[in-house]
């Protein structure tokens, strides 16, 4: 808070203080400068009075004079005539008050709380109070009024010199000239008959000190007692050294003007603050003088402390005897003169005076012309009378009286329109109502407002404005009254002066602050306009000052535009103060931020910037300083461990593998970690390892960084950094390299820095800088150091290029860059979501590690187009790059089914795209088929399917891959089933042939193939059971036989390229089943278009018969993982297996489990060239009586599942009767037809067996009735016609596949044509012993034919 | 008419602030921004008096030696503030009201946008399109 250390009223007392002149002998003056001091600062110190004066008004009242200051001045004329404004050395010497008068390192600094404001305020303005001091002390004496014009004449003379009492009539008479003679303007005085005081000092050192006695006596026969003193000084003599230090009390009055230190300002009313500070103070002042001063010493050096009070005594003296009374005589005799005036009444006074003319006209036209501030009267005007008499009122502090009078002599001049002193008068009668004990009437603001109006419009005198707005701002600030303060400082602010300007500016803000209701805007606006004009006025520190105050008010609070400007000039004001690492920090704050600058504006800004920066950096070139610029994404950073793969050489395809290119997928990753976990586990004999942890070889922000990541010694390290650039204008980086730190046993690394690019960017730039470590240890990356450069705008290109160069240069810092990378945001426990937990991540902190061996696989001839069920040949070079062995290498897919490895013993040069019937998957071979029999059985032992898990270990020599080493190995690849872009994912495994490396001995590689399939043929197949009585079979075995309807579908219609396709074979695969029959042999080329293939096989149960045929020669190459994977898991006997569940009964009884096998080949026409595809296809039958096709189902598209409120019922159990339906298989053996002759019998009796064959591996209870009525009348007429006779209900139990025939016997009444096939029959499983016997399919239609004979 | 019109949000930082391209954008920042100040001024002055029935227009805020400064406030303590050239003395105060009202409206339009995160700064061409229609010379 800007309040001064003084209370007001002293500080307007101060102000205003009776005027005393000293007129020196030479020789006193010799006397004084001893002590390096004239007379007048001699008694500078001692001039504030401690005891109380008194002195009786006209009325004889007394009055107490307290704490009166008189100033003492040596008389300096001059012949000037004050102006109305400050002559340049003056102002010269206000702008050094104000400059060297700074704001303290540690001073006491205001926090203002103003809403969500928390401002740092300093709470004085010692810069001001002293500008404030030093501008009313230099006030150019005035003719309007008196309070500063000298009231009293110190006459000194040496007590050494020859006749004492000559010298004082030289100096009176000299005295006497200074006033009357007109010769000077200046110094000015109050009253015709100047007190004059007359002063003997007398040198104790050197005078002889009777004979000074004698002088005074004779001086005080000649003076009076109390116009004279004799004052003993220089107790000491110069020599003596004695160790008695002195305070030194002149140093403060002397040099606060020259020193740079101020010391005045803090002698508040105590704290520990304030007198550390005057010691300190002290400390300085005693120091400084014997530098400025030279070997003087310092002041007051003869001095002793008895002398010191010698000098007090004398003030006080002077004061007491010879001022007071002075004045208060003159204040009587101006009061009388006032009273006899007074019988006249005013108003005709007045009247008189404006009839007459009065005697004033002629005395104006003489002394002065009306001038702008209206009249002028001559010094000794009547109507300046009672003006003295107020000034000398207020003077001994009798203010009541001096209000009265002031406003007397306002009414008078304003009368006269003497604007001047109508002003004068106005403003001392403001400042004495003020200053009234008591207060009987609140202080006159217009007053004061009247008489700045009038100094500063009317008579153009900006001085006295000045000096009455100060009083009245600081009456104001004392009433509370800043607004109105805040106003007044304001409005004197003018172009005239920068440094008043902003000195009024800076306490008007102070005032909009200190309001009851702070207005913290307002003082931040003021405050930047004050810094504006210090800057201007040259007061560059307070300038800085200034706006970094009001810094605090706009500061992130999105006035960006305001902010960039308070921030550019700080950072401009810090520079040329030589503070740049302040300039450097200013600057950052304007790049970083967003900034609504236009593009130009920005590029001022950088250019500015990197000026200052590169200052800094040349002063201090020992570290790397942060650059803001341009903004580094920190968690966006990724970092990739192995070299940068090739993506093809020649013909050959390398794998895919992992690249800085590829976007993170998290679903991707999982699946990849999940293969990894299945090869981890196969390589570990199925056990997966405690601590596996799945290989990463890019590390992003949601990748698991919780490890330290591994890299291999010799494979480069690549840094991917997102920089991105908020500015308008493009930024250049060159030399952009890493910073890390490698720790293992201080061993400086030997490494290999590769990245040296030059990257523009405009907005988001990605810049990858690799790292080649040579050694193992640790490694920390920590940032990234680069040199930053704004982009050459255009019409710089036009400049020669050498010129653009060093432009560049000038304007390029080179600094860094942290790389700081928080971890992901912790969610597991409480804590963690309540606060900001991060994580670690490691990203940045690799391990190096040995060696490890490097696989690289490249693929040959592998299509990216394939025909669903085409099988193709392909070739896979696996190569070791590395210096090291592997070993252990195996291979997993998602798709296991689409390819599988081929033998080594294929001969090599067949691989030639266009001989495909060379490159056939099939061999021919020629095979004695039986004409009328297609159907030929083959068995393929088990072990060929005897792949347990998904991982297939690639078949290479030895195992091991040598350095250098590589194989191409044969691949049989399988259009997928299904059409569309398939997605092929395979994952390479290989291992360290030396497993000592303890972190990790394995290492993956990935590949990924897209493979777009397109249709070709389709192949649905069902079973059905056969209903072929049994004895029809030829060699039966106790089970029944299976019908299987193939239709084969061409969906290929849109591909052009495909002309036809052939079917070359059909064949099935299966433990259980034995083609027995080709039916309908309809091998009819399938030519382009949809056709029905319709073949009709027949096939023979064989019952828990093992397959143990071991080779089989014709089915070579065939990738038979599909034919494979159905019986694989089935292979034991169904008969084991105790059954129990009923479903399981059922499903039993239904189990098919046959695979058919379709081979086809298709010829396309590709390129002009007819080529020949082949392929296979495979449908798995799975249960009797369901469609199986070779595509696999559709899924359907997810149905939107409602919202139910309600918990479902549960869904009452259903036994599957359809299934259990199934389960006794019923044939009616019969005549075909028979010949009965109705005329001998009516009855015709016809023989019929029921075959009853349990279907299931269980017991089953069985009822036969033969009674059952339908109930459709359609089969009850049918059923009127015959009817069974004999036993009609049986009850029979049937042992697993068992088979029971029943004679029955059915009578017919005539001739005709009849369905047999009425038995019901109920079967339940026999140990379920709760549930319904099920009613069982009835079979087809018997019919039976009666003939009548 | 208006050579500045700014829309200041409860917290006081702008969210729209356009100004006559012809002159110094960052004077009128710091005149808007300090503002504010008697806006907040006369808010509490007035929130004491009459209570919840406030009426929105502020009137003259302050004026300066070339602006007049105008101010409204809406019950969400959205604050507008419009400057006017101070030699534009056929501008009366039934004028500056319309404007503020027509200015409320379509800053409601904007809030009532569902795509517009309130406390954003303002990005519509409609508003965009008022404000120039109240910076231009129409009378």
């Amino acid at each position: 808070m800007a309040q001064g250390v003084q209370s007001v009223q002293e500080f307007i007392q101060d102000s205003f203080v009776p005027m005393v002149a000293v007129l020196c002998s030479e020789e006193a003056g010799r006397v004084t400068r001893k002590n390096n001091l004239n007379f007048a600062e001699l008694l500078r110190p001692f001039c504030r009075l401690t005891s109380e004066g008194h002195i009786r008004d006209p009325n004889n009242q007394l009055q107490v004079v307290k704490n009166l200051r008189i100033c003492v001045n040596n008389v300096v004329t001059s012949t000037n005539t004050p102006s109305a404004t400050l002559g340049p050395s003056q102002c010269r010497l206000l702008n050094e008050v104000v400059s060297s008068c700074q704001p303290q390192e540690g001073a006491v600094n205001n926090v203002v709380t103003a809403g969500e404001y928390n401002l740092n305020v300093s709470a004085t303005t010692p810069w001001f109070e002293s500008y404030k001091e030093k501008f009313l002390q230099s006030m150019p004496a005035s003719d309007h009024e008196f309070l500063n014009h000298y009231l009293a004449c110190l006459l000194v003379v040496s007590s050494t010199e020859v006749v004492p009492v000559e010298q004082f009539l030289k100096l009176s008479q000299e005295q006497h000239r200074i006033q009357h003679s007109g010769e000077h303007s200046i110094p000015k005085w109050f009253i015709p008959n100047t007190l004059k005081y007359y002063v003997l000092l007398h040198d104790m050192s050197e005078g002889n000190e009777q004979r000074a006695d004698m002088v005074y006596e004779d001086m005080k026969q000649r003076y009076g007692s109390q116009g004279c003193y004799l004052l003993k000084i220089n107790t000491r003599s110069i020599s003596a050294e004695d160790g008695e230090q002195i305070p030194d009390p002149w140093c403060q009055y002397l040099h606060r003007n020259s020193l740079p230190n101020q010391v005045s300002t803090d002698y508040s009313s105590g704290g520990l603050h304030t007198l550390c500070a005057i010691n300190t103070d002290l400390e300085k002042c005693s120091r400084v003088p014997e530098g400025v001063v030279g070997g003087a010493g310092i002041h007051g050096a003869c001095l002793t402390l008895s002398d010191h009070d010698h000098i007090r005594q004398f003030v006080q003296e002077f004061t007491f005897r010879g001022l007071l009374p002075h004045i208060e005589k003159n204040i009587r005799q101006l009061n009388d003169q006032l009273v006899s005036r007074k019988g006249l009444s005013r108003s005709l006074f007045t009247a008189t005076k404006k009839w007459f003319g009065g005697s004033k006209v002629p005395e104006k036209s003489i002394s002065e012309p009306k001038s702008t501030c209206g009249l002028l009267y001559p010094p000794e005007a009547p109507e300046l009378q009672i003006r003295k008499m107020a000034d000398l009122c207020f003077l001994v502090q009798h203010y009541e009286l001096a209000y009265s009078c002031y406003h007397t002599a306002k009414k008078d001049f304003l009368s006269d329109q003497a604007m001047l002193y109508a002003a004068g008068a106005l403003e001392m009668a403001a400042v004495s109502a003020f200053l009234q004990a008591g207060a009987p009437r609140p202080y006159p603001a217009h007053y004061m407002d009247t008489a700045i109006q009038t100094y500063r419009d009317t008579c153009k005198n900006m001085v006295l404005a000045e000096r009455c707005a100060l009083l009245s701002t600081e009456i104001l600030k004392s009433q509370g009254k800043y607004s109105e303060a805040a106003t007044l400082l304001i409005k004197m602010t003018s172009e005239d002066s920068d440094l008043r300007s902003a000195l009024l500016l800076e306490q008007a803000a102070h005032c909009f602050i200190n309001m009851r209701n702070p207005m913290v805007r307002k003082f931040a606006f003021h405050m930047i306009l004050a810094g504006h004009r210090f800057s201007k006025a040259g007061q560059r520190r307070h300038a800085l000052r200034c706006y970094c105050q009001a810094m605090q008010v706009y500061k992130e609070r999105g006035w960006s535009l305001a902010e960039d400007h308070i921030n550019f000039t700080i950072g401009r004001q810090s520079f040329t103060l030589g503070q740049p690492e302040n300039a450097v920090l200013a600057f950052k704050q304007i790049l970083t931020i967003d900034s609504r600058q236009t593009a130009t504006q920005q590029g001022a800004f950088l250019r500015e910037y990197l000026y200052v920066y590169k200052v800094i950096t040349v002063c201090n070139d020992v570290c790397l300083l942060q650059l803001p610029l341009p903004c580094i994404n920190s968690s966006a950073t990724r970092v990739y461990f192995g070299h940068e793969r090739r993506l093809a050489e020649g013909e050959k395809q390398a794998a895919t593998h992992v690249s800085l290119d590829q976007e993170y997928d998290p679903d991707l990753a999982a699946m990849w970690f999940h293969l990894e976990e299945q090869l981890v586990t196969a390589a570990n004999r199925g056990i997966t390892p405690v601590n596996f942890q799945p290989t990463q070889y890019c590390l992003n922000c949601q990748t698991d960084n919780l490890r330290h990541p591994l890299a291999v010694m010799e494979e480069p390290i690549i840094v991917e950094v997102m920089f991105r650039n908020p500015l308008k204008v493009s930024l250049v980086l060159s030399n952009l390299s890493l910073i890390w730190n490698f720790t293992l046993d201080g061993v400086p690394p030997l490494k290999e820095k590769m990245p040296d690019k030059l990257t523009i960017s405009n907005e988001e730039t990605l810049a990858r800088l690799q790292l080649l470590p040579h050694r193992t240890g640790e490694l920390n990356i920590v940032g990234v150091v680069y040199d930053l450069a704004a982009a050459s705008s255009g019409d710089m290109c036009g400049l020669l290029l050498l010129t653009c160069k060093q432009a560049l240069e000038l304007m390029t810092g080179r600094g860094k860059q942290d790389l700081n990378i928080q971890g992901p945001r912790l969610n597991q426990t409480k804590e963690d979501k309540m606060l900001v937990r991060r994580g670690l991540d490691k990203r940045l902190d690799p391990i190096i590690t040995p060696p490890m061996p490097l696989l690289e696989v490249f693929f040959l001839q592998f299509p990216t187009a394939l025909l669903c069920g085409e099988i193709r040949k392909a070739y896979v070079e696996v190569c070791n790059v590395s210096g090291v062995a592997l070993c252990g290498l195996r291979v997993i897919s998602t798709h296991p089914d689409f390819f599988t490895f081929g033998s080594k013993s294929a001969p090599l040069s067949t691989i030639h795209p266009t001989s495909a019937e060379n490159n056939s998957a099939y061999q021919t071979f020629a095979t004695p088929l039986q004409p009328d029999l297609v159907a030929s059985e083959m068995l393929v032992s088990a072990e060929d399917f005897s792949q347990p898990s998904d991982v297939i270990d690639i078949p290479i020599e030895g195992n091991t891959l040598q350095p250098g080493e590589s194989t191409q190995l044969p691949l049989w690849l399988r259009g997928p089933d299904q059409e569309g872009v398939h997605e092929i994912n395979f994952l390479f495994y290989y291992e360290n042939i030396d497993k000592g490396n303890k972190n990790r001995c394995h290492r993956v590689l990935r590949h990924t193939v897209f493979i777009c399939a397109s249709r070709s043929l389709s192949v649905q197949a069902s079973a059905f059971r056969s209903s072929i009585p049994p004895h029809h079979v030829l060699d039966d075995k106790g089970g029944g036989g299976t019908l299987v309807f193939i239709d084969v579908e061409n969906l290929n219609t849109s591909d052009a390229g495909v002309c036809e396709f052939h079917i070359v074979q059909v064949s099935s695969s299966s433990q259980h089943w034995r083609l027995h029959k080709c039916i309908n042999p309809a091998k009819e080329k399938g030519g382009c278009g949809t056709l029905v293939l319709n073949s009709l096989c027949f096939f023979k149960y064989i019952f828990s018969v093992q397959i143990s045929i071991p080779e089989f020669p014709e089915y070579i190459d065939v990738a038979s993982s599909t034919t494979s994977s159905g019986s694989r898991s089935k292979s034991c006997s169904p008969a084991e297996e105790r059954v129990r569940d009923i479903t399981n009964i059922v499903k039993k009884c239904n189990e098919l489990d046959l695979n058919v096998i379709i081979i086809w080949k298709a010829y396309v026409i590709e390129d002009n060239k007819q080529l020949i595809l082949e392929g296979q296809l495979n449908v798995a039958l799975q249960t009797i009586g369901k469609e199986a096709t070779s595509l696999p189902p559709k899924q359907e598209a997810q149905e939107m599942v409602l919202l139910k409120f309600k918990s479902e019922l549960p869904t009452p159990v259903i036994t599957p009767s359809g299934e259990l339906s199934q389960i006794i298989k019923t044939n009616l053996h019969y005549p075909e037809t028979y010949i009965h002759p109705f005329v001998q019998n009516s009855l015709c009796v016809v023989p019929v067996t029921l075959m009853l064959s349990n279907c299931s591996s269980a017991q089953v209870d069985v009822i036969i009735n033969l009674r059952h009525k339908s109930t459709s009348p359609e089969s009850a007429e049918v059923h009127s016609l015959f009817t069974w006779v004999g036993q009609s209900q049986y009850k029979r139990q049937l042992k697993p596949q068992e088979v029971l025939c029943l004679t029955l016997q059915a009578c017919f009444l005539q001739a005709g044509v009849y369905n047999l096939n009425t038995p019901k029959i109920f079967a339940k499983p026999s140990e379920q012993g709760a549930m319904c016997e099920t009613s069982q399919q009835a079979s087809t239609p018997a019919l039976i034919i009666i003939n009548n004979a | 008419m208006a050579v500045c019109i700014a829309v200041i949000a409860k917290e006081n930082y702008p969210l729209y602030i356009r100004s006559v391209p012809t002159q110094n954008e960052l004077k009128f920042h710091y005149t808007v921004h300090t503002s504010l100040d008697v806006v907040e001024e006369k808010i509490s002055a007035v929130g004491k008096s009459i209570g919840d029935q406030r009426e929105l227009y502020l009137g003259l805020l302050y004026p300066t030696e070339d602006y007049k400064v105008y101010g409204y406030v809406t019950n969400t303590k959205v604050k507008f503030v419009i400057v006017v050239d101070s030699s534009n003395t056929s501008l009366r105060d039934n004028e500056i009201r319309s404007m503020f009202r027509k200015l409320h409206n379509s800053f409601t339009d904007v809030m009532c946008n569902p795509f517009h995160n309130p406390g954003d700064s303002i990005q519509s061409k409609t508003f965009d399109g008022i404000i120039s229609g109240m910076m231009v010379q129409t009378g």
